[in-house]
């Protein structure tokens, strides 16, 4: 049976409850409250609360969150071994319903009920261990871009029923991604089986709001183009639940391209420009502004902005067809005290 | 677990893992750079200590078995089963699965290490792979033979794309002649539409052969092992049974390639136990017709090689029925 999407952890709520861990709610909530002590710095970054444009079902029903997902980096169970950081992620591929809108039920092969994948984050030279089992009827396998030997590059099959276990350092420090790679990728990545790889620098990133945003592409009925388009998993969700952030402050924007079946896609963002820092290849700033990237599939950036103006901004691909078929949001800044 | 040890073992690159490497109860010392794939079978007979250890996230429930076995706990083959995945052979604790003094009673015998196949354990793993390709080819002919060759050409490719670079080491280990470029030269007649129907059959038997060929270097007493084919079963119903959950949302059938993927599993699942259905009746007429009867009822599910509107049954009742035969088939020793 395709099993439906599981409750996403709601960050929010999470957070509000603020003694959740001892309150016994839960291992889930357990690791959060670790994962949030070990991004401490983080907590002087302001992140006003997005308040939705509408009232209603805007999640289709689907219970996974976009919302939450823009601030949700899986930093994995760490632990240490021979003096060093080993990272443990577990992911599993399996399938399930995604509404992605009124008339368009998706059969997703996710890893672990998330379209896009959890944001996995680690620091360059961390030792990473994926521990990866297939449930998802086909063969799937796990690719990370980034540095690994031969034997780690997750291009050999997992049949259904199997776990693998891949073991790499994390590096080069910069944006990646990871997905299935087997063949035809174009169905299995489609299908949802993408996430984002960050590998921080040595020396930490100056203060921001940091936000993943991954772009993507659904063929809902085989025909091998898309008809819908999203920013991280459901079409139009950031228009109907803007993302807030706060006036004048650092943002900065993971972006990656996932779409299949279209060439590239030109991220624009209205009334501002943003720097562009290519693979978030460089430990500090971008190379140069301006306010529109011209992606081609996994492609992705570290681009950097703040808005002075307050109000809602939109932001979108430029290929404004799959703007308007789902890949648009806005952004709501919120004015300071 | 050293890092490097990991890598090591790693480039044994298998999934399904019995360690018959010797075994000086220190896994972090056998480091290699080789490719450890042909882990020496002489180490298997090397001494009293040498236990197998068992991978929990990959072995059979056979396997698993020898653990529930030396433990006296129920069912605890399925317990290990259902929790998977494992990290670290300590999560057998930590996931309540046993209690540590259990744990330090199996502690020797378990690891979460890709180890080389062996034996038995190696025979099915290169059985199942074999039989999925087999699954794939019969729902793949169904089609062409409807005159769909669109429909048909994914069937094709699974082969070569999910299962071939899985099974590519043990071909060659066992002497199989490659037959990738078989399947690939009949994806490439079905992808430009299947013309040529005569070229298209030769093409086709021609990869049936070979498939055929290389499940025929099992030794024929395993091939016809009711307890092995059974196993085999297991493995292809299972996948069935993931596919088939795939191809429904809404409780209509909206994905016809896993719809027609499970309709091939199921389909040489039927063939194979038509080869030991005999054997078990004769030995256990009950187990028999307990998987005789719910073998039946699942391929109902499959009526026609297109899929139905609507499924004949919820997918629920699917699962349960491959968890029947599955159950039934733990009897067969």
């Amino acid at each position: 049976m395709s099993q439906p999407i599981p409750a996403f952890w709601n960050r929010r709520k999470i957070i509000q409850a603020g003694i959740g861990a001892s309150l016994g709610i839960g291992g889930a909530a357990i690791a959060w409250s670790q994962r949030q002590s070990l991004i401490s710095p983080q907590a002087a970054v302001k992140v006003p609360s997005t308040v939705p444009m509408h009232h209603g079902d805007r999640n289709h029903g689907s219970s996974i969150s976009p919302t939450d997902m823009l601030r949700d980096f899986d930093r994995g169970t760490v632990t240490q071994e021979n003096g060093r950081t080993v990272r443990e992620f577990k992911l599993v591929a399996q399938s399930g319903e995604l509404q992605l809108d009124k008339g368009n039920k998706f059969i997703t092969w996710n890893l672990n009920g998330r379209v896009p994948a959890p944001t996995l984050r680690a620091n360059e030279g961390d030792r990473i261990r994926i521990v990866f089992q297939n449930k998802g009827g086909h063969a799937h396998s796990l690719h990370f871009h980034g540095d690994h030997p031969a034997n780690m590059d997750g291009i050999k099959p997992v049949r259904n029923g199997q776990v693998f276990i891949y073991e790499f350092d994390a590096k080069p420090f910069g944006v990646h991604l990871y997905h299935c790679h087997v063949a035809p990728v174009t169905r299995h990545i489609g299908k949802g089986l993408y996430g984002m790889f960050i590998v921080d620098p040595p020396t930490p990133r100056p203060l921001a709001d940091e936000l993943v945003l991954i772009m993507a592409g659904y063929d809902v009925n085989g025909d091998d183009k898309n008809e819908l388009y999203a920013f991280n998993g459901i079409p139009h969700y950031y228009m109907h639940n803007p993302i807030a952030i706060q006036q004048d402050q650092l943002i900065r924007l993971y972006v990656l391209n996932m779409i299949e079946l279209d060439i590239a896609a030109t991220f624009h963002l209205h009334a501002n420009l943003f720097t562009v820092n290519q693979t978030g290849r460089s430990p500090t700033v971008g190379s140069y502004e301006t306010d529109v990237i011209t992606m081609g599939t996994a492609e992705r950036h570290i681009l950097e902005f703040k808005y002075h103006e307050t109000g809602k901004f939109m932001f979108h691909p430029h290929q404004d067809f799959m703007a308007e078929a789902g890949c648009m949001g806005y952004f709501d800044v919120i004015a300071n005290a | 677990m050293k890092a490097s040890t990991f890598i090591g073992l790693c480039l044994a690159g298998v999934s399904l893992s019995i360690l018959s490497a010797c075994s000086n109860s220190a896994p972090t010392t056998t480091t290699s750079s080789a490719p450890s794939s042909a882990s020496p079978a002489s180490a298997d007979h090397a001494g009293m200590s040498h236990a197998k250890k068992i991978n929990i996230n990959n072995a059979l429930l056979s396997q698993l078995d020898k653990l529930e076995a030396k433990l006296g706990i129920p069912s605890l083959s399925n317990k290990i089963q259902s929790s998977r995945p494992y990290a670290k052979s300590e999560e057998l604790v930590s996931k309540n699965v046993i209690n540590q003094a259990q744990f330090d009673q199996i502690k020797d015998m378990v690891t979460i290490e890709e180890i080389a196949l062996t034996g038995e354990a190696k025979d099915l793993d290169y059985m199942v792979k074999l039989g999925l390709m087999k699954g794939h080819m019969y729902v793949a002919k169904e089609l062409l033979n409807l005159g769909k060759p669109d429909q048909a050409e994914p069937h094709i490719g699974h082969p070569v794309e999910e299962i071939y670079a899985d099974v590519e080491d043990q071909l060659k280990e066992r002497g199989v002649k490659e037959f990738k470029t078989s399947l690939m030269a009949l994806q490439e007649l079905v992808k430009a539409g299947a013309k040529d129907k005569a070229k298209v059959n030769a093409e086709f038997d021609t990869s049936m052969k070979a498939i055929d060929g290389a499940i025929a270097v099992l030794p024929e007493a395993q091939r016809k092992s009711p307890e092995f084919v059974i196993q085999v079963m297991n493995g292809l119903l299972d996948t069935a049974n993931s596919e088939y959950g795939a191809a429904i949302a809404d409780g209509k059938i909206k994905e016809a390639i896993e719809y027609q993927d499970s309709r091939g599993f199921v389909a040489y699942s039927n063939e194979l136990y038509k080869g030991i259905s005999s054997q078990i009746a004769a030995k256990s007429p009950d187990t028999g017709k307990k998987i005789s009867v719910a073998l039946k009822e699942l391929t109902l599910n499959w009526p026609t090689p297109v899929p139905p509107a609507a499924p004949v049954k919820p997918t629920e009742e699917v699962s349960k029925l491959i968890k029947e035969i599955e159950t039934s088939g733990q009897a067969i020793k």
